[in-house]
């Protein structure tokens, strides 16, 4: 797809990328590939996978693809960002050479009790005013739905069934694209907080000079960017032999839109909670019970799962909530993912690869900058 | 004659608003489109939870921020709040972080449907009025609930026509009737279970104050148009309640003499 471009001597040689999460990760494996010399800056660890470690949203994120559900509580760029992505990760995957596959494209089902069956319908009312020309979804019936995920409660009787949504084993994913940007000969600098400028990077004791610098914190760039905010999201993570899912699960209800995602080992991400602040303690009793009651009613036997980790984490999001990607001389920002990060990622990922690597493709340029008040 | 401002005459504990609409800030699918509904409403209150944002640690700052930045005065509530101990402390919390002696209060009896608890409602009122506090009770249509109410020093009352979210309209009319002949000097706000303009026209048509609504905006496609169709019909319900509706009769009786029918077949 890419090919070493680096006889063409206006694409920038060293690249400094602050943030490895998943933008970052992803960057600094694209760039490698394409020849560029990559540093990586993290502020927490490179290897985070424990709760006590500061880590980014994509650490916490049940890693779901699904532009039909988010479409609906955004708008219809989402979906074809979203669209992207399902082609895009494939083909990532398949160069990751991972020995147990970590994509997955069986759907998904949104269900919701009988009392709630309106939730479903606004659901669905949604769907075909934000994606009118999108065909891939259907109402189904209590049959339909056990045929597709015979492990669930039977008496859910109404629910939808989105075909085209997908879903990554993302912690796992992050580790293997950690591995592989090592190997390619990243140098990698972690609990390394850094403030980020046109071709500089500054940590506590050094200035450092590059060609160009990403800057895809998160988070942590919210000094540079005041419109942006935190959302916490809280989940549960549970493990049983007992049931087996194929493919997310979302369950409606008038207070909370929650899902639960499968995962390897046994394992099922529940979440997340959505709340408007940018506190990072632990989970609250109410969400536990939230999280859990609704783990409960999709299949009572979730009653003996054991709840293997309560995680917290804030995404990262401007008030519109929609991602945006800033270009200038020397310094490259994209923000803003909020709930969508495995799902918008490779269509922001491809926006600032063909900026860099001068391929001509201007795709998502419309969705990324529209913003006015970020364009300088 | 102006046609199009409406007067500023809507009194609420002493202050004076030309909107009556109050507007919730929940639900909306992101901050920005919340803000674009709240201009459109053209409200000058705005209601906020915050139960579970962590006030204690002012973790919810960014959010709040915004939404003051919206020019409307802020109107804290008490949602999630199922006891009066709770809904106490969190009015509390509320004066502290957003200096305002107002409070939307809310205790909430029924998980489920978010009823109001009409016991925890007049007992926290009187905790909170004689703290200080003007206390904007959620309350049901219930006559002497809301005399108890009124009793406690509440200046205005806000019984829902629906339960919270539900968008069902005004499901007792028979009580809210009631309600505006026996309490006629009281303001009233209809809060709660609104689902669409014409249900808020015909409450401001019965004569009741004002409206307090959320869900029907936020979960609208396009919240800002919905907002803004909100406001126009609350603003046609008051103009027809203060122009007098004609009374209803029986009969169909034409308003100019039918041709070429003698007049005393009319």
């Amino acid at each position: 797809m890419i090919q070493p471009l680096l006889t063409n001597s206006n694409i920038p040689h060293h690249i400094a990328i602050a943030g490895a999460g998943l933008l970052g990760r992803l960057l600094a494996w694209q760039l490698l590939n394409a020849g560029c010399k990559v540093t990586l800056f993290e502020a927490g660890s490179f290897t985070a996978n424990s709760q006590k470690d500061l880590r980014g949203a994509a650490f916490t994120a049940a890693g779901m693809i699904a532009p039909l559900s988010e479409a609906v509580v955004s708008d219809e760029g989402v979906y074809r960002m979203g669209q992207f992505a399902l082609q895009q990760w494939p083909q990532w995957l398949a160069k990751l050479n991972q020995p147990e596959p970590l994509f997955f494209q069986h759907g998904s089902l949104v269900i919701a009790h009988s009392q709630d069956i309106s939730e479903l319908e606004q659901f669905e009312r949604e769907l075909q005013f934000v994606i009118p020309q999108c065909k891939t979804w259907k109402r189904i019936n209590q049959q339909q739905i056990q045929e597709l995920e015979p492990d669930l409660n039977p008496h859910f009787t109404q629910g939808l069934f989105l075909a085209e949504e997908g879903h990554v084993h993302n912690r796992e994913l992050l580790t293997a694209l950690g591995k592989e940007i090592i190997t390619l000969g990243a140098v990698v600098r972690e609990h390394a907080p850094v403030e980020v400028s046109n071709y500089k990077i500054n940590s506590e004791y050094t200035e450092e000079n590059f060609d160009l610098v990403i800057d895809c914190r998160g988070l942590g760039a919210k000094t540079q960017h005041p419109q942006l905010r935190g959302v916490r999201g809280e989940t549960l993570h549970v493990q049983t032999q007992e049931i087996h899912l194929k493919r997310p699960v979302r369950l409606m209800h008038p207070r909370y839109q929650l899902y639960i995602v499968p995962k390897p080992n046994h394992c099922f991400i529940i979440g997340a909670t959505q709340i408007e602040s940018e506190d990072t303690s632990p989970i609250s009793l109410q969400s536990t019970l939230e999280l859990s009651s609704a783990l409960y009613t999709l299949s009572p036997a979730f009653a003996e799962a054991r709840i293997i980790e309560m995680d917290t984490n804030l995404r990262p999001a401007f008030m519109d909530n929609l991602p945006r990607v800033n270009i200038q001389a020397g310094l490259i920002t994209a923000n803003g993912l909020f709930r969508h990060g495995y799902l918008l990622a490779p269509a922001i990922v491809e926006n600032i690869l063909a900026h860099i690597l001068q391929t001509g493709e201007k795709n998502f340029n419309d969705l990324l900058r529209h913003h006015n008040n970020i364009l300088r | 004659m102006s046609h199009t401002l409406p007067e500023k005459n809507f009194t609420l504990y002493g202050e004076t608003f030309s909107s009556r609409f109050l507007l919730g800030t929940a639900l909306y699918t992101s901050p920005q489109i919340m803000r674009d509904a709240i201009t459109q409403s053209r409200c000058e209150i705005v209601t906020l939870g915050l139960r579970r944002q962590n006030p204690a640690d002012r973790a919810g700052d960014a959010i709040w921020q915004f939404i003051q930045e919206s020019g409307c005065r802020l109107l804290p509530n008490t949602a999630g709040c199922k006891s009066v101990k709770e809904a106490v402390t969190l009015a509390e919390m509320s004066r502290e972080i957003f200096n305002t002696d107002w409070i939307k209060l809310e205790v909430i009896g029924d998980d489920y449907n978010l009823q109001p608890d009409p016991f925890g409602l007049v007992e926290a009122s009187d905790i909170l009025i004689k703290k200080g506090f003007k206390v904007l009770p959620y309350c049901t249509d219930d006559l002497i609930l809301c005399k108890r109410l009124v009793d406690v020093g509440c200046e205005v009352l806000m019984p829902w026509g629906a339960p919270i979210g539900t968008g069902q309209g005004l499901l007792n009319r028979y009580s809210l009737r009631t309600l505006r002949e026996r309490l006629a000097n009281m303001p009233m706000i209809i809060d709660a279970g609104l689902g669409a303009p014409s249900q808020a026209a015909e409450a401001m048509e019965m004569g009741f104050d004002g409206i307090l609504l959320n869900t029907a905006v936020a979960k609208a496609h396009n919240p800002p148009l919905m907002a803004e169709a909100f406001a126009d019909a609350i603003d046609a319900g008051r103009k027809a309640y203060k122009a007098g509706l004609m009374q209803k009769r029986q009969t169909a009786s034409p308003s100019t003499p039918t041709i070429g029918q003698p007049f005393w077949h009319q």
